[in-house]
């Protein structure tokens, strides 16, 4: 599989590292030589200097019999254009970073397909929204919406005074009689298990449970959360991703008293004029003075996405350390991730992996609908459609000889989901969500294929 | 012709010859108009039809002398738009103080001019009926000639239409006057601002301001005691927000609840932005609603109705339907700056006069023919006040103020600011004048916001019941000037007494 992206910015980077690393080929292209260099000296790929609207040089980066062309720098209308360029030349998928959601919006003029654009990836909007939705399901660390918001995966800690710490899964399961639920992982440490019927929830594990979202805030209670008391909400830093996270908070039903601090007075008035209700704080986010006389004692959730990922990390341990309840950090290295949850951070989200995953499903093989990250283990939540000719159809779950770590989470059959259990059975056109380890997402695709 | 009046960025020289023209033609057109009181006249049977048809000849004389000496071939640039609109008004008071003097009404032309520029900035206050510092006896209203009635009621209805069309269109080109707060509000002003053919604007608020006189007249000239005439003269007067009657005892004279409630009406509608009407014609509802201006004007009216009627009631011994009587309709008198009486206000308790005195200091909305600071600017100003405790609280927070959906640029708010500290410092200056002539300080106090605010009575000497006759020309002259600051919303008339603006 061929793959041409253009533009080498944080996110081309990643997207071509993580091709080359899965032995795809891949043409890398930027204006800036530099870059360039230094990328084809550090990974297996092809990368070229090249004008991202020029047409000879898209023809360099052998658009043309691209399968995939991702275009990510960091002009919205640059990437429009390579990617109607590269689609006239001849590419069969084209894939465009568009800041700017008019153009996504239903009733825009010119929709992203008419200008050659398959599909449009927006960064700071998926990564906002997963924001948006860890604040709403304030217990959880991790959470992904899936099936047109019906089914949610949650990642939850098992706190030592919890109810179900110590107990197996079939006692839990067998708690829970009114609906069905699947917990797909847990995490221990820094291990990751798939589990039985047997295992047992020990304290201080992340679980990874699926459910229907209107069975979610039962669930949280039953894991020993109270309900969701969320009232203030404070964000640091009003970039694109501040912003979009705003915008998410101001338009939701639920009412939220929020303060966003920015070191940019320009910005500050920009967003104070935009919106009525939040208080718009001009200072520094790491000023623990500012941070107290705005009562930072008070807030519930604090959201860190300045464009330094350290000082994120840095804002939401002081502001867990002055008592917020959970904390959300943007980092964009993937490495820290792991050492965040090791620090006493609630919620990393990165940016990178997001985009990433989003993309990948595009370069899967087999009809792959829809790919969800999670951002506490490397892990994801595929949703697969099922063939006629499938070697598993009309047997029950546990005669399957499924792949090692993959686990069938829901079913949705004719757009009714079904919480998988041992006995489920897959019929053909029926659609899975399957949880897998991003390692061996190739062997599960196969499988499914 | 007012067309030709297209104002355009600063230029280095100030053209005289397009200033001369266009004031030409503006005298021209007051010479024009002179002629509509030689009918009432001549209906009337009376002589001074040729009062007016002399008048009218002197004014159609110069102007057309002036405006075919210096036909103005440059259009006319912004910093002559200052002295223009400046020098205008007064020149239009000079002329159309003529009737009164010729025919020999008004024995003084200190009063002649007093009792025009007061109708032309629609301020309302009257030398009539009164003996001048001098010992010259003015005859009161009812005595006077009916065309010479009209015609001061006409100054009124003319001062009115080229305000609204100045405070709409004019004043917002110089940077000065309440209605460029509007550019910041919706849509108002790249959709209706209001249309940029300035003709077409002009033509279309004229429209609704004939037509509301129309309906005013007719719902006044259906009650019995009421003729053709004092309803005509009344619905000039109460659409221009001026104050000028008929009567001796101004409305009062009429002895009729139903013509109070009618004013009282009328009143209010006269003080609403006329572009919020225009709006309405266009169907845009939804925006007339969500108007900061019109709302703040409606609970605020409402309030106080409630606040005067109450407190004469409780402390005056009214009768409740008395108390709302009077009580509205004097609130609404001196809110929206017109000046008619029902009652003499100086004979209330002091908590119902300490509460319409504060009246005296709103004025009612930007873009209607009302004077005064004007409700906008006060609702910026509450605002204002507001955003400042809570950035003592948030010392860090970042506070725009907003008018609905908008947010005012912070030099927008300084402007206001400005505003209303020159307007209490005029106010204050006026104040020590006044009293420098010997009036005792309620007087002067009265005097010299009733002008500056274009209200017509005041207090003490100047109450409801008594005029202005007694003040030394000196005193006039300077509460003229008042009149015309408090008309052209201070700035473009105080920008002509700073050095830098006649620098090259």
């Amino acid at each position: 599989m061929k793959i041409s992206i253009i533009g080498a910015g944080e996110i081309g980077e990643h997207l071509a590292s993580l091709f080359s690393s899965e032995k795809r080929d891949v043409i890398l292209m930027d204006s800036d030589s530099d870059i360039v260099s230094r990328i084809s000296s550090s990974y297996d790929l092809m990368a070229i200097r090249g004008n991202a609207t020029s047409i000879s040089d898209l023809q360099n980066a052998q658009v043309a019999d691209a399968d995939l062309v991702i275009a990510v720098t960091n002009v919205d209308e640059v990437n429009m254009l390579a990617c109607m360029i590269s689609k006239r030349l001849g590419a069969k998928k084209t894939i465009a970073r568009i800041r700017n959601l008019e153009y996504s919006d239903k009733n825009s003029p010119v929709s992203p397909q008419e200008i050659g654009v398959d599909v449009v990836i927006s960064p700071e909007t998926s990564i906002a929204s997963d924001i948006f939705q860890l604040v709403k399901r304030a217990a959880a660390r991790d959470v992904a919406t899936l099936a047109e918001g019906r089914l949610q995966l949650l990642g939850l800690r098992i706190n030592p005074d919890s109810p179900i710490a110590n107990n197996t899964l079939v006692n839990f399961a067998n708690s829970v009689s009114d609906y069905d639920f699947r917990i797909v992982a847990i995490q221990r440490g820094v291990r990751t298990l798939i589990p039985n019927g047997e295992s047992k929830l020990m304290k201080n594990d992340n679980i990874f449970a699926l459910l229907e979202t209107r069975n979610v805030n039962d669930f949280i209670k039953r894991i020993g959360y109270k309900r969701n008391s969320i009232r203030n909400i404070m964000i640091a830093g009003g970039g694109i991703v501040g912003k979009n996270v705003l915008d998410l908070i101001m338009n939701d039903t639920e009412h939220w008293d929020v303060k966003l601090i920015d070191p940019d007075k320009v910005r500050c008035l920009e967003i104070a004029s935009k919106y009525k209700r939040p208080l718009v704080l001009h200072g520094s986010s790491n000023d623990p003075n500012l941070l107290a006389s705005e009562g930072i004692m008070d807030m519930d959730v604090f959201i860190s996405v300045t464009e330094d990922e350290e000082s994120n990390i840095v804002n939401c341990l002081l502001a867990k350390h002055l008592g917020v309840k959970k904390t959300i950090a943007l980092v964009s290295k993937p490495t820290y991730i792991p050492l965040s949850q090791t620090i006493g951070l609630d919620s990393a989200v990165n940016m990178k992996l997001s985009t990433a995953i989003k993309i990948h499903q595009y370069v899967l093989k087999g009809d792959i609908y829809s790919v969800s990250t999670l951002y506490g283990l490397s892990a994801e939540l595929l949703e697969l459609g099922v063939h006629e000719k499938s070697k598993f159809l009309g047997k029950p779950i546990r005669k399957l000889s499924l792949p090692k770590g993959c686990v069938i989470g829901a079913i949705i059959r004719n757009n009714e989901i079904e919480i998988a259990t041992g006995d489920s059975v897959i019929l053909a056109e029926d659609h899975l969500f399957v949880f897998s380890f991003s390692d061996d997402i190739d062997s599960v695709t196969e499988y499914f294929k | 012709m007012i067309s030709e009046l297209i104002i355009r960025q600063v230029s280095r020289t100030i053209n005289w010859k397009g200033i001369i023209g266009v004031l030409g033609a503006f005298t021209f057109l007051i010479g024009v108009t002179l002629l509509l009181p030689v009918i009432i006249a001549l209906h009337f049977e009376e002589d001074s039809w040729r009062g007016f048809l002399i008048s009218a000849a002197i004014a159609i004389g110069v102007g057309a002398v002036m405006y075919a000496a210096f036909k103005p071939d440059k259009e006319v640039q912004l910093r002559d738009g200052f002295i223009l609109v400046t020098v205008t008004w007064f020149f239009l008071s000079l002329f159309g103080a003529l009737p009164y003097y010729i025919d020999g009404t008004l024995p003084g032309y200190t009063d002649a001019f007093f009792e025009t520029i007061s109708g032309l900035t629609t301020t309302g206050a009257t030398i009539l009926g009164g003996t001048t510092a001098s010992g010259v006896v003015n005859p009161d209203i009812e005595t006077m000639p009916k065309s010479i009635l009209f015609w001061r009621s006409m100054t009124h209805w003319i001062g009115g239409m080229g305000f609204i069309v100045l405070s709409i269109a004019i004043l917002p080109l110089l940077g000065t006057g309440g209605m460029q707060l509007f550019s910041a509000e919706s849509s108002l002003m790249s959709e209706d601002k209001i249309t940029p053919r300035f003709k077409e604007t002009a033509r279309f608020l004229w429209f609704i301001y004939v037509g509301l006189t129309i309906i005013h007249f007719f719902t006044l000239w259906v009650h019995p005691s009421v003729d053709w005439f004092s309803a005509l003269n009344h619905a000039f007067s109460t659409l221009a927000t001026g104050g000028f009657s008929t009567l001796n005892d101004s409305v009062g004279g009429f002895e009729s609840a139903y013509i109070d409630v009618v004013i009282t009406l009328f009143m209010f509608l006269a003080g609403v932005n006329f572009v919020l009407y225009l709006r309405m014609v266009r169907g845009k509802f939804s925006l007339v609603r969500s108007n900061r201006e019109l709302q703040f004007y409606t609970l605020f009216t409402l309030a106080f109705i409630l606040l005067i009627s109450a407190s004469l009631w409780l402390t005056n011994s009214y009768s409740i339907a008395d108390a709302l009587r009077y009580g509205a309709f004097q609130t609404l008198a001196i809110l929206t700056t017109t000046g008619y009486g029902t009652d003499d206000y100086l004979l209330w308790n002091s908590l119902p006069l300490a509460l319409l005195a504060v009246l005296f200091f709103t004025g009612a909305s930007t873009g209607s023919t009302s004077g005064g600071i004007k409700m906008v600017r006060w609702f910026i100003i509450f605002k204002d006040i507001l955003l400042e405790l809570k950035q003592r609280v948030h010392p860090s927070a970042i506070l725009p103020l907003r008018v609905g959906d908008s947010v005012l640029k912070s030099t927008q708010v300084r402007t206001i600011l400005a505003f209303l500290m020159f307007y209490i410092l005029i106010f204050v200056a006026g104040t020590i004048f006044m009293t420098a002539l010997g009036f005792d300080i309620e007087s002067a106090l009265g005097a010299s916001i009733a002008c500056l605010g274009n209200i017509g009575p005041a207090f003490g000497s100047f109450g409801p019941v008594e005029n202005y006759a007694e003040i030394p020309a000196v005193g006039k002259w300077v509460l003229s000037f008042l009149m015309l600051l408090g008309r052209l919303e201070l700035f473009t008339v105080l920008v002509l007494f700073t050095p830098a603006f006649w620098k090259k």
